[in-house]
């Protein structure tokens, strides 16, 4: 049995071949097999054949390589997820230990009636797709006209990235300053080419407030979608486009129908990046807003910490982060399962 | 159907001249052939005919009407790429159908032409397959197709066969003589294989740093090439070349000698020339009867045999301690082709004779051919 689980890789070829053997060589002598189940004349010292073999099987001879890292990341990522979907469960809150006795699902009804929850979900809803397909648009125009060779090519796409490599701390600041109803720069901006209709207070009004943030992180990702798009279309072959051209494809033509169609691995890749950082954008709204962002800002990551950290809610908390976490399998997911059918896995 | 004329076609890269005062007249239904090693402006002579790159000076003429800056796409040229360049996303119908579909026709026409192509190809029921789910030489087809099917006047080549392992591409070679004769469009084909050139061609235009070289049938060119250039790249292997200088009994170097009268020719006593002979003119001194008119007997000593089946290679030292270079050979080397039932042996002493009515000379600075063959 162990022979079976921990020889496999030696022994398949052997099984393989084994029965058209002993039908080639009727009442032949019996063929010695090293691995792979006993033979008769293989009765004596079977122990220390399955040590043997135990030892040499490319499992156990595999284990130091994957094995710490598979321990490590079992308690603390997936062992640490457990905990928490067993913590919502338990109805903990307060100072007090967590005590492992009622497991209910109250606080995920909680979660149904609960309009801070309800509006939290679609406010992160709303950032994850807006904010995806605004970057990725506005990566993917950076990346084409980049890619159109123009002069200082470098230098500009490293101004574009820059704002990438910002802690979102900074960018969080930096922000506040541009939004700041009174002295901002975007406000300044828009008295000065004489559009007072158009200037607010951005982070306090809640109907812009939303797409305030999402422009801010709009602007700090979209250099990382046009680098992982530039890559993606130095991969294509100069002769697409002259072959394009030569059917008669005017430029725009030539992108709409031959080049962006291209870029589907690219586009996927860098969208799983943006949405699961979308999700889990926690630093950027607690760094302008704290805890409480307001209802037409807040999002699910914030209104975690908030529950947990600030109101002691555990059990609360932890179901808004299974939630979250949910929602970040079920865009990862699809990701993975993709590359899996395109065997990349 | 178009003849192509270019005139005076210049194209300079900051610093580089790619194309230099190109002049070329190509005739309507004519294959003919741009060869030359990489890097000699064949590819981006070809590129201006196509518009994908503006000359710098010059003018192109296609069926007599001057396209020099016209785009691409009004020029009634079709291109056929070295890296194919189907689109991998669209399958085969798409792709072939994607110049007319861009130009509007009505799906009626554009399902006949299609048809009508892949017919020609014979990619017949494969419509609605991916590019990357076929081979490399169906995938050619599908690029032949797709340039067919909008019924250009000129089809241009860009070193189509490239890409195929050595079988496919010999059979792609007779596809596309095939394809030509069935067509009967004028045919510009690019590539850096002679032996391409040599079998497909009406004309070969044998082009090197930027300059058309000779522009001639493909044996003219095999047989009278005009200069040094054009001799040692067409015919595989290639010519021997012997430099050596002229005296009063003809051509005289330091192993090898022919004797003809210098008066007879476009020469003078002293000047220095390279003589160029074939290996499939060099012949063993022994049995020589079939040779007409052979040359003095050269000493020399062999070296490497390379047995090809139907021939054997012999590569000779015309100085015992001469060393040998098989891809440069110098004047005191040749390479002879023998039949594969004459007895060579490996470095043994030969005489050898030279085919004189096969001899070409050459002016050893300037390059220019003298005279092929001496009487």
């Amino acid at each position: 049995m162990l022979g079976g689980l921990f020889g496999r890789s030696e022994r398949d070829p052997d099984d393989a071949e084994s029965d058209g053997e002993q039908r080639s060589r009727p009442g032949g002598e019996q063929r010695l097999r090293t691995d792979g189940g006993a033979t008769a004349s293989a009765s004596a010292g079977t122990d220390a054949s399955i040590l043997t073999r135990l030892r040499r099987s490319e499992f156990v001879e595999s284990i130091p390589f994957w094995g710490p890292p598979a321990v490590l990341v079992g308690i603390f990522v997936y062992g640490a997820v457990a905990w928490n979907l067993v913590i919502s469960l338990i109805g903990w809150d307060g100072l007090g230990q967590p005590e492992y006795t009622d497991f209910s699902l109250a606080a995920y009804e909680q979660l149904l009636v609960d309009p801070s929850f309800t509006s939290a979900f679609w406010n992160t809803l709303i950032l994850l797709l807006v904010f995806t397909v605004l970057s990725l648009a506005v990566g993917l125009l950076l990346a084409i006209l980049i890619d159109r060779g123009i002069r200082f090519e470098n230098t500009f796409r490293t101004i574009y990235l820059l704002p990438m490599s910002l802690s979102f701390v900074v960018t969080a600041i930096f922000w506040a300053w541009m939004y700041n109803p009174r002295i901002g720069l975007i406000n300044t901006a828009l008295r000065g080419v004489g559009l007072d209709v158009l200037t607010t207070a951005w982070l306090s009004n809640p109907d812009v407030k939303l797409f305030a943030i999402i422009f801010a992180l709009m602007w700090q990702f979209s250099g990382y979608c046009m680098v992982v798009y530039l890559a993606g279309l130095r991969a294509i072959p100069r002769d697409q486009y002259e072959a394009a051209r030569i059917d008669g494809a005017s430029t725009l033509r030539v992108y709409l129908r031959v080049i962006i169609p291209q870029l589907g691995a690219s586009t996927m890749s860098a969208a799983v990046v943006l949405m699961v950082f979308a999700l889990k954008a926690f630093d950027f709204l607690f760094v302008l807003f704290g805890v409480n962002p307001g209802q037409s800002a807040d999002i699910l990551s914030v209104m975690m910490y908030r529950v947990a950290f600030d109101r002691l809610q555990w059990s609360y908390g932890a179901a808004v982060a299974t939630v979250l976490f949910a929602m970040a399998l079920s865009v990862i997911g699809p990701y993975l399962y993709a590359q899996y059918r395109r065997g990349e896995l | 159907m178009a003849n192509v004329t270019l005139e005076h076609i210049t194209k300079r890269y900051e610093d580089v001249t790619a194309v230099d005062d190109m002049n070329l007249d190509i005739e309507d239904g004519e294959f003919v052939t741009f060869v030359g090693p990489s890097g000699c402006g064949k590819s981006t002579t070809m590129e201006t005919i196509a518009g994908l790159t503006l000359p710098t000076e010059g003018t192109i003429e296609i069926g007599g009407r001057d396209v020099t800056d016209l785009p691409p796409k009004d020029r009634g040229i079709s291109m056929v790429f070295q890296n194919i360049a189907l689109f991998p996303h669209m399958d085969v119908y798409d792709n072939i159908s994607f110049g007319l579909r861009l130009r509007e026709y009505d799906q009626e026409e554009i399902d006949r032409r299609v048809e009508e192509a892949a017919d020609i190809v014979q990619l017949e029921g494969m419509m609605d397959r991916m590019p990357e789910e076929m081979s490399g030489g169906q995938r050619q087809r599908v690029a032949i197709a797709r340039a067919i099917v909008r019924n250009p006047d000129v089809f241009l080549m860009d070193e189509p066969l490239a890409n195929l392992d050595a079988k496919l591409r010999v059979h792609m070679r007779t596809e596309l003589q095939r394809l030509h004769k069935e067509l009967d469009t004028t045919i510009i084909y690019v590539t850096h294989d002679q032996a391409e050139a040599m079998t497909m061609s009406d004309r070969i235009a044998v082009i090197d740093s930027g300059q058309l070289q000779q522009i001639d049938p493909p044996l003219v060119c095999y047989n009278e090439p005009t200069n040094l250039f054009v001799a040692g790249f067409i015919g595989s292997p290639s010519m021997n070349f012997v430099e050596g200088e002229v005296t009063a009994d003809g051509f005289d170097a330091e192993h090898v000698t022919v004797d003809f009268d210098p008066d007879a020719y476009d020469v003078s006593v002293g000047d220095e020339v390279t003589l160029g002979i074939r290996p499939e003119d060099v012949y063993l001194a022994d049995g020589v009867e079939s040779v007409e008119d052979p040359s003095a007997v050269v000493d020399a000593w062999t070296d490497v045999l390379e047995p090809m089946g139907n021939e054997v290679f012999v590569y000779l030292k015309l100085a015992q301690d001469a060393e040998l270079r098989i891809d440069e050979r110098d004047s005191d080397q040749l390479l002879m082709s023998v039949d594969p039932d004459v007895e060579v042996e490996e470095d043994g002493e030969i005489d050898v004779v030279l085919d004189r009515s096969r001899v070409h000379l050459f002016e050893t600075g300037s390059g220019d051919a003298i005279v092929h063959g001496l009487d």
